[in-house]
């Protein structure tokens, strides 16, 4: 990945700057960094909870490069990695606020929160009543079960992943194994 | 790729048009987006020539009859076309790489690929017969859901790239001539009570376009928490009452003031018969002028059905597809008076 400042040199590190009020996070080369810390105080890593540490930052560049890397060549713009952001797309929230446009099924779960809220206030009502694609739910009813089966099995209640793992089996062999997020 | 104008696919539903011809035609749409994959705003041109492909290869599995083809496919008079027709949007038109369109050879029903949604499959049917409509989406949709692995959950239904469309997926409208109700100045009042129950009101072309002609489009406003018949059968029942509505207007209007009602009519003949010269918009106004007075039998050789589909064929890209010409703003003006002008040589007044 480039440095997202000169554009020449490879990123190496990444800087915090306040662009019209929002604070963005730039991945940059040394050079840039160490201009842009003589101007501004080099930014420190995100700091919530589920964040990384400052040296688990840097020492994932390589991969968080390939991620952006590839955020760019699929939607032509900048991520803000501070806001809360589909883990499937990448889109933000302020990006779906701006545009009204979700972007993938996934992002329903991703902003939750939110969008029942706008949902709500849409329609008057949470819950679809109507047509059921019968392929959707059975995809949508074995994706929970593995869910289930998945926490079940970290949290070591193996009886219970024992009887999800036979219903999943009862379900038969998974249609076209497309899988999605929705 | 070759539009047959004459095919009758794009002229059926203009065909079909009830006698009084209130209600115009009326459509039923239906969101669907594919399990895993970006909604076409934020997907990459790789990302939607791929789902373009999954549905072509639905619908040549269980729709045969379909002519399948990227819109880029279409040179741009035909894409203008198409979208006169309402068989495909202005957004569809502008989207680049992996925009699709597929219709059945009768126009009743139509799939715009990567539009807003990776579908948006669409019924069509003439006069208010949005059952008919339904129909025709409901049977393409499962069918196509046999190939295709939809974005659904039990909670919020057919996952949509707007939250507006989640849920059922659907939008039923009607589109319905109001020019009674406008000469006796209640339209407003009209707009405002559907609102009220929660339809939306716009015009002709759609979102955020006006009411040229005193032609409006009423849609359900919602489309989670009530099933699909709720919502056709709601805004079939209420557009039948706005018709009632105009159909009422229109009879004041005949016993109230017949010299203002023929006025419009003479007047807007007049025009058509002898301008020179007429923009699309302009030309929309006295046809909806023509349109009324066909509706209630005072012109001679003039048929509502007749009068709709010169207000297809005047649009610019039907025109400029018959004259098999490429024609600036200007010469359209004039092919579109020179047309209209023919078309009306032998229509009289008959008051």
């Amino acid at each position: 990945m480039k440095c997202e400042l000169c554009h020449k040199a490879d990123a190496e590190t990444v800087i915090r700057k306040k662009d019209a009020g929002e604070e963005q996070e730039l991945f940059v080369c040394r050079a840039c960094a160490h201009v842009a810390s003589r101007g501004e105080a080099a930014a420190a890593p995100q700091q919530d909870a589920s964040a990384p540490g400052p040296s688990e930052t840097l020492a994932s560049l390589p991969l968080m490069g390939m991620i952006l890397d590839a955020a760019f060549e699929i939607v032509g713009r900048a991520v803000n990695l501070s806001e809360l952001t589909c883990p499937v797309c990448g889109i933000t929230r302020s990006e779906y606020r701006k545009s009204s446009r979700l972007g993938c099924p996934a992002c329903y779960e991703a902003f939750a929160k939110e969008l029942d809220t706008a949902v709500l206030e849409m329609h008057r009502s949470l819950q679809h009543v109507g047509k059921t694609p019968e392929k959707a739910r059975a995809m949508w009813q074995r994706q929970q079960l593995e869910n289930a089966l998945n926490d079940a099995v970290r949290e070591q209640r193996y009886e219970e992943a024992i009887a999800l793992r036979d219903q999943i089996r009862r379900l038969g062999p998974p249609e076209g194994q497309q899988g999605g997020p929705a | 790729m070759i539009l047959n104008l004459e095919a009758g696919m794009l002229s059926k539903r203009t065909r079909d048009v009830p006698a009084d011809g209130i209600a115009m035609s009326c459509r039923v749409r239906l969101a669907r987006n594919l399990a895993g994959e970006r909604f076409p705003d934020w997907a990459t041109e790789r990302d939607r020539e791929r789902v373009f492909v999954k549905v072509r290869d639905a619908l040549h599995a269980e729709a045969p009859g379909f002519l399948v083809e990227p819109v880029a496919a279409y040179e741009e008079q035909e894409r203008e076309v198409l979208c006169e027709a309402h068989l495909i949007s202005k957004d569809l038109l502008e989207r680049a790489a992996g925009g699709g369109v597929a219709y059945a050879a009768d126009g009743s029903v139509c799939v715009m690929i990567n539009e807003e949604d990776h579908m948006r499959i669409q019924g069509f049917a003439s006069g208010l017969d949005m059952q008919a409509a339904w129909q025709a989406a409901d049977a393409l949709d499962t069918r196509l859901e046999r190939h295709l692995d939809y974005a659904w959950t039990p909670r919020l239904g057919y996952l949509t790239a707007c939250p507006s469309n989640v849920g059922t997926g659907l939008r039923a409208s009607a589109m319905v001539h109001l020019l009674g109700l406008r000469l006796q100045g209640e339209t407003e009042a009209v707009v405002r009570s559907l609102e009220r129950m929660r339809l939306l009101v716009r015009g002709i072309g759609g979102e955020g376009s006006e009411a040229a002609g005193q032609i409006y489009q009423i849609s359900n406003m919602d489309s989670l928490g009530m099933d699909e018949q709720a919502i056709v059968q709601r805004v079939s029942r209420i557009c039948a009452e706005v018709v009632r509505q105009e159909r009422n207007a229109r009879i004041r209007l005949i016993q109230e003031s017949p010299l203002v009602l023929v006025d419009c009519l003479a007047r807007s003949l007049s025009v058509l018969q002898n301008a020179r010269l007429l923009a699309t918009s302009e030309a929309l106004e006295f046809l909806s002028a023509m349109r009324l007075g066909a509706s209630l039998g005072l012109f001679t050789r003039m048929k509502v059905a007749e009068v709709d589909k010169l207000i297809l064929m005047m649009q610019p890209g039907h025109l400029q597809k018959v004259s098999g010409m490429v024609l600036n703003p200007e010469e359209r003006d004039e092919m579109r008076a020179e047309y209209l002008s023919r078309k009306m040589t032998n229509v009289k007044l008959k008051c």
